[in-house]
């Protein structure tokens, strides 16, 4: 009888108040907690940041071809067995908040990643981590931050030249671990503000020589003269000339990089690593291993005849190339020419699909060399002071890499115009337009300079579930 | 030593005899009224006195020393029904019946026993005998229509398929809709547990003849100690116990035939239909038919595809089961076989079970028992419940009539274009997709009763599923490789259930019961899943994979649950009772914020017809009034959702880690508040009895995913955000229409109403169903409404299908019609009647089941009706039924070969029908031959019977079977089956 009782006892005892019992975390997905509890677990996710950049609404396709789609460097073949209907709305204007970019929710999701980072690298300099090893991270978290905010700022908001105090995007510092918090609109200004913030800090911080280790493709990585590079751009776009101009020429100052000439220039895009010595300062890596490869939907397959092929160029680009350019020659045909359509072979695959059966994959190249001379002769026309550098000797550095004879001067239209030609395709057009006040002169859907068109709608689902969110003037 | 005690007895009752004159000499048998045979051990005694007997082996006793003026022997025995003679005769011969039927006046319900008499809340109960004989594979199948409010739903009529249970409408979007099924005192494992087929139902390890009652909780004061589980009711199973007594064994077989249920004449076309039907499509489209079509094609003969890939299913079940006891200990074992062969080739499903269940007086307050089961059961099928090509269901449909079956040399014919070159019957020769289980459910109990009315008990529990999948494709003819995929998956669940009872009678009129209890339970699941490529077709097996091209995956998870609960029973003079429980749980599954909850309910009832006033009523026996109101969550929901994880993702060449889901240290159960009121009466001495029961259910912090906002870095967040409400109203009544002592009739009918309404759903006002996009969650309609376009009809003047719009104009163009809601897949009125007529051994009985008011989404129509935009494909005869002439309305659109008028297109009020039905669920006709006859052959009792299942079906639905699942959508799915079966049960 006394041992039935001591049973009942134990037993009973076993379980009271053992709130141990009840912890069961997940194994084989990694809770946050301890992803970012350790210098490895932050690398690793570091290293998984970048991988929003290759989805489809960014780097993966459409932030760039609409741009171009928009702008007027991209047309919808005319001959509609080559359309696949994907490229409707960027080509007619037509965007509405629910057919807008879905940047957002890419662009965020990576800030995110990129602020637990930030915020856990304290005190990770344990062992044979050094404090240098935490800057490094931290200078990809910021470059990573400072890109989302600067790639969402020049789509859903009107340029800086058009009012640097119109609502911007929210900026996003830390992470909301609740999801509940409703942040507002920051004003343009601000926003660009941050964005040199992040880079400076980054550039104050990084290794010189410093890039991510186990990676395919070197130049996919932030180092010093991407976050250079980006800094070049940042301050264009806010019209902080003399400082644009600065930084463009610590890049182009630095050796690691050169320009294509024009018997380089048709290879380098089917390249499956840019490699050194080329122009490429930082790219998105295409394979299709990428978790967020965008096989049928990726940029070789809308601009392959065979492919997709929505995305054509356009006729008031192709006539702007001499005879002579071989950046005209960038351009094909489909195979018998029956669409009278053609396509840039900026996205020409690395021939790891066939289009039929399987998509290709192409790198995107975010930043490289040449616009670096365009940035820096764009803000010596407009003031700044570069003592050895002039528009023309920049201008000139392109177009004699590129089969022409040099200007012998240049003004603001034929650096933008040389920009338009030099960068076509690369997702810049839009947003130069936008940035330098001009009007588009598509000639089918020209747009004035002051429309609402230029700042895209903001998503109408973050409206509906953020009452502090205002819409774009005009949606 | 019972023996010898008797024989010392007998030799000192005969040394008296000698001396006292005075005494005389009483003797006989006692038999059990059952099997007729001599029951051992029965205490016998002279009424008043300590003088007594115990009958022997064979049942015979003998009372030597009976004082002349003694006026009555009592015949006792544990089991059995005490009687009194009166001591007047010499030889005095006893038929001891079971007390079984003091036994029915109990229900069995969370933690124990009550008198039906004491329940509170509203519970159903059904008896073991009443399900031993249907020709099913599991339980869940038997409660069909049974039950008010209980609603079992069939997404397959596949053998091994699980159902879908719902008590009293579904509660919940995205936590489980499911019941908690409790066998023997612990919760167990439900559901489809399989990796690659859809029938392991793991409730089909419990032996359905093993079943001694099942009763079912259906509202808070009934369920809630069931706590964070209980929110969709609880299904209690009571296996057998032996009984104190001879030996009993029970031999069963039975053998069954089946085949597809086809009631309304649904199939395809023969090859002349299909020819002439086609024929006018290509005249319709302008096209000449002998240069499409000709006649020729029928030259080579035709076949039915569909008789070619089913074939008659059978079904075969032995059984050998052994019941004894003593007053000591009691023992139930079993032993069955199950095999049923589907009407599809490929399809069978085997099952083995073995229980065994003891119960021993270790000392007189000290009991220790257990109840251990055994199953195994293995399916084979094919990839049923999809619009795939190797699906015989869809592909028998699809192949052409005049594609030949086998090729020449008699292998079979898979040069079949219109359906992928694919032959089922291939598929089902060469291919193999199988689930292997082995289950165990063992618990262990030890009760102490140190003093009269106080009961400690623990009883332990572990349960485990260890499954073995296979799925291979086999090359085709000549090939040498074929695809393998195999797994192996592991369920686990360890249950401590630790309580301690008091009850007692204060003051003859206070009757209290009290519990308090506590339990812990874990379970864990893993499974290994293995992918092979080009596997050799001579060693099917990943060995021959070569390393390079195997991928494997693994799959963990881990779910503990901790409580504390109490139950407190009064009731004063067997007129008012009063019943509160209360449960404080703690889970593994949600927020450390809300990690403990509390559930709670009370009910009280009222017994009318106790009371003086109602004495003189003598045709109404039980009239009683029952009010309860009660709290209770439900927790059915997957693991780990309340931690934020980074989850690996590949960019660059590397893997990193990537934020994959927000953390949500709130999150927590969904929680259902109870009211029920119920009336219970009985007329005529309990030959009429019925019940009546309002309900109001209403489930808040219901677990929706919530749109935040994406500068969170997220999208959603799966909150407490959303509710509903389900109400309705249950009627039973069952009644004995005329008994006399040869012949009984009986009947009984069920109805239940109930209505499912959304409330809120956090943000938004409507959700697309996750699963189909054609159901939407609507705030302010039922569960889930059809989102469809508005299918008008046919354009009586030229044959054209033809949509509603917005405006309520007719649109010849699909993409211009308007969606509407069109209605739902939830019935109104759920129910059955049963009846049954039984004269001497001969008994008849038939039960009939039914739905009312639900739609039905038959999608696959879309194909078998299209109108002439399948023209690669056979058709429904019901496509033959179009229009030909000005006028004709109500039809088929004209067919039009490569039609473009997308009158086939998906999301379409042409595909929805009312999917109401009246089922002939089961006609039973048994015999147990007389006791005259099985004595003479020395057995207890034969019984033999044939039944028939699903024997016809009320419908209009344009589909072999209007049953397809809780949302009334899927698509290619096994229909039911009609079984006929035979069975002989012999007891001895």
């Amino acid at each position: 009888m006394k041992r039935t009782t001591i049973l009942l006892l134990f037993i009973s005892l076993l379980f009271t108040g053992c709130e141990g019992f009840l912890e069961e975390a997940p194994k084989l997905d990694q809770s946050t907690e301890i992803t970012l509890s350790t210098y490895n677990g932050l690398n690793n996710a570091m290293a998984g940041a970048y991988a929003p950049l290759a989805s489809t609404t960014w780097y993966g396709a459409f932030y760039v071809l609409e741009a171009e789609m928009r702008a007027g460097n991209a047309t919808l073949p005319t001959n509609s067995d080559f359309t696949s209907g994907r490229m409707l709305v960027p080509h007619s204007l037509s965007y509405s908040p629910t057919t807008t970019s879905g940047l957002w929710g890419f662009a965020y999701f990576m800030i995110s990643a990129a602020n637990n980072v930030i915020e856990n690298l304290p005190g990770k300099d344990v062992g044979d981590v050094t404090a240098q090893d935490l800057n490094n991270l931290k200078a990809e978290a910021l470059f990573l931050r400072a890109l989302a905010h600067f790639d969402m700022v020049r789509l859903y908001a009107p340029s800086y030249a058009k009012n640097p105090s119109a609502p911007g995007i929210p900026i996003i510092l830390k992470t909301d671990v609740s999801a509940q918090e409703m942040p507002a609109r920051n004003t343009v200004a601000q926003v660009y503000d941050q964005i040199i913030a992040d880079l400076l800090e980054a550039e104050s911080i990084i290794d010189p020589d410093y890039a991510r280790a186990g990676v395919t493709d070197s130049k996919a990585v932030v180092t010093l003269p991407a976050i250079q590079a980006l800094l070049s751009r940042a301050y264009l776009y806010s019209q902080k000339w003399q400082l644009a101009a600065d930084y463009a020429t610590k890049v182009i100052n630095n050796a690691d990089f050169a320009m294509w000439n024009a018997g380089q220039l048709p290879g380098v895009w089917t390249k499956d690593v840019a490699g050194n010595g080329g122009e490429v300062i930082f790219e998105v890596y295409g394979i299709r291993s990428n978790e967020y490869d965008g096989f049928w939907e990726g940029p070789s397959h809308m601009t392959n005849p065979l492919g997709y092929a929505d995305c054509a160029a356009h006729p008031d680009l192709t006539a702007l190339y001499d005879a002579g350019d071989v950046r005209g020659n960038l351009f094909r045909t489909d195979a018998d020419n029956v669409s009278g359509s053609l396509w840039t072979t900026k996205y020409a695959g690395k021939g790891l699909g066939d289009a039929l059966s399987t998509p290709d994959v192409n790198n995107v190249i975010v930043l490289r060399l040449s616009e670096m001379y365009l940035n820096r002769a764009e803000a010596i026309v407009n003031g700044a002071v570069v003592t050895g550098a002039s528009a023309l000797g920049d201008i000139n550095q392109i177009v004699t890499n590129r089969g022409l004879a040099p200007y012998a001067s240049v003004g603001a239209d034929v650096v933008f115009n040389e920009r338009r030609k030099e960068l076509a395709f690369e997702g810049h057009i839009w947003f130069d337009y936008a940035r330098t006040n001009r009007p588009s002169l598509r000639s089918d859907k020209p747009l004035e300079a002051g429309s609402y068109l230029w700042a895209l709608p903001i998503p109408q689902r973050e409206i509906d579930v953020n009452k502090n969110l205002v819409q774009n003037d005009g949606y | 030593m019972k023996r010898i005690t008797v024989l010392l007895g007998f030799l000192v009752l005969l040394g008296l005899q000698v001396v006292f004159a005075q005494t005389k000499q009483i003797t006989g048998t006692v038999t059990s009224a059952e099997d007729g045979m001599g029951i051992p051990g029965v205490s016998v005694v002279v009424k008043g006195t300590t003088i007594g007997a115990t009958t022997d082996i064979d049942g015979k006793y003998t009372l030597a020393n009976v004082p002349q003026n003694a006026e009555f022997i009592v015949f006792s025995f544990i089991g059995m029904r005490t009687i009194e003679m009166p001591a007047n005769q010499a030889i005095i011969n006893v038929v001891m019946e079971s007390d079984s039927k003091e036994l029915e006046e109990v229900v069995v319900v969370a933690y124990g026993v009550v008198k039906r008499e004491a329940k509170t809340g509203s519970v159903s109960t059904v008896k073991g005998e009443s399900i031993a004989e249907a020709p099913v594979s599991s339980v869940d199948k038997m409660l069909t229509g049974k039950m008010a409010g209980v609603q079992i739903t069939a997404a397959s009529g596949q053998p091994g398929a699980d159902s879908q249970i719902r008590i009293r409408g579904t509660s919940s979007i995205n936590a489980g809709s499911d019941p908690l099924w409790v066998v023997d005192g612990i919760p167990v494992m439900a559901g489809d547990q399989s990796y690659f087929t859809n029938t392991g139902n793991a409730i089909a390890a419990i032996n359905p003849s093993d079943i001694e009652s099942i009763t079912v909780l259906k509202d808070a004061a009934a369920a809630s100690v069931y706590g964070s589980r209980a929110a969709n009711g609880v299904i209690l199973v009571t296996t057998k116990s032996g009984s104190a007594g001879k030996a009993k064994f029970q031999a069963r077989s039975k053998f069954g035939v089946s085949q597809l249920a086809n009631d309304n004449g649904y199939g395809v076309m023969s090859g002349k239909q299909l020819l002439d039907y086609q024929r006018q499509a290509y005249t319709n489209a302008g096209l000449d038919p002998d240069v499409y079509r000709p006649y020729s094609l029928l030259d080579g003969g035709t076949i039915d595809w569909m008789d070619h890939v089913t074939r008659m299913g059978n079904l075969q079940e032995f059984e050998i089961n052994a019941a004894a006891g003593t007053d000591k200990g009691k023992f139930y074992t079993s032993l069955s076989t199950h095999k049923n062969e589907g009407v599809y080739y490929g399809v069978d499903y085997e099952k083995i079970t073995a229980r065994m269940n003891a119960d021993f007086k270790l000392t007189k307050n000290l009991e220790t028992g257990s109840r251990v089961n055994l199953a195994y059961t293995e399916s084979n099928d094919v990839a049923m419940q999809s619009l795939y090509y190797v699906n015989p269901a869809f592909a028998g449909m699809r192949i052409l009539p005049w594609t030949k079956p086998y090729n020449a040399d008699g292998t079979h014919n898979i040069n079949i274009p219109e359906n992928s070159n694919t032959n089922p019957r291939f598929s089902a020769d060469n291919d193999e997709q199988f689930e292997k289980q082995y289950r165990l459910q063992a618990s262990q109990y030890l009760s102490w009763k140190p003093i009269e009315g106080l009961e400690f008990k623990t009883n332990n529990a572990a349960e485990g599923t260890f499954g073995e999948g296979r799925r291979y494709w086999a090359p085709d003819y000549g090939g040498t490789t074929g695809t393998l995929q195999t797994s192996n998956i592991q369920y686990l669940q360890l249950t401590t259930s630790n309580t301690v009872a008091y009850s007692n009678t204060i003051a003859e009129k206070h009757s209290v019961r009290a519990l308090a209890g506590q339990e812990a339970m874990r379970r864990t699941y893993h499974s290994y899943y293995m992918y092979s490529p080009n596997v050799d077709v001579l060693i099917p097996f990943p060995n021959t994979s070569t390393a390079a091209d195997d991928d494997g995956d693994y799959s963990y998870n881990a779910r503990t649950l901790l409580s504390f609960f109490g139950i407190l029973d009064y009731n004063y003079n067997s007129k008012y009772f009063l019943q509160a429980s209360a449960r404080y749980d703690g889970s593994s599954l949600f927020g450390e914020d809300k990690r403990w909850g509390l559930f709670w309910s009370v009910g009280g009832s009222w017994n009318i017809h106790n009371e003086a006033f109602m004495e003189n009523i003598s045709y109404l026996n039980v009239l009683k009034l029952r009010l309860s109101y009660g709290l209770n969550g439900n927790d059915n929901i997957a693991p780990y959702q309340a931690y934020g994880v980074y989850a690996s993702t590949a960019y660059n060449g590397s893997t990193g880690m990537l934020p994959d889901s927000p953390s949500n240290s709130s999150l927590s159960w969904e929680i259902n508040k109870t009211w029920n009121l119920g009336l219970d009466f009985g007329f005529f001495k309990g030959k009429l009895n019925g019940s009546i029961d309002i309900y109001n259910r209403d489930t808040e912090d219901m677990l929706l995913s919530k749109q935040v906002p994406q500068t969170s870095g997220f999208s959603t967040n799966f909150m407490n955000i959303g509710s509903l409400r389900n109400n309705g109203v249950e009627f039973q009544l069952d009644g004995e229409i005329f008994s006399t002592k040869e012949l009984v009739w009986t009947a009984g009918f069920n109805v239940a109403y109930n209505k499912t309404e959304i409330l809120d759903l956090g943000d938004v006002k409507e959700m697309t169903y996750a699963d189909d996009a054609r159901l939407r969650h609507t705030v302010g309609k039922g569960m889930y409404t059809f989102w469809l376009k508005d299918y008008y009809g046919v354009n009586p003047s030229n044959g054209e299908a033809l949509w509603r719009m917005a405006d309520g104009t007719l649109t010849n163009s699909y993409n211009k019609a308007a969606y509407i809601y069109a209605g739902s897949p939830e019935p109104k009125f759920i129910g059955g009647f049963n009846t049954s007529v039984s004269w001497k051994g001969l008994s008849l009985g038939a039960f009939f089941e039914f739905k009312q008011g639900n739609k039905v989404l038959i999608i696959e129509n879309r194909y078998f009706n299209a109108d002439g935009n399948q023209m690669s494909t056979n058709q429904a005869i019901t496509a033959l039924d179009y229009w030909q002439k000005p006028g004709d309305t109500g039809v088929n659109p004209k067919p039009v070969a490569g039609n473009s008028s997308n009158s086939y297109q998906f999301a379409s009020t042409r595909w929805l029908e009312d999917g109401s039905y009246l089922r002939i669920k089961d006609i039973t006709l048994s015999y147990n031959l007389p006791q005259s006859i099985t004595q003479k052959i020395k057995l207890g009792g034969v019984k033999v019977y044939a039944s028939a299942l699903n024997l016809y079906t009320f419908h209009d639905v344009n589909f072999w079977d209007p049953e397809r699942g809780v949302t009334g959508v899927g698509a290619g799915i096994y229909p039911m089956t009609k079984t006929f079966i035979g069975g002989i049960e012999l007891s001895f």
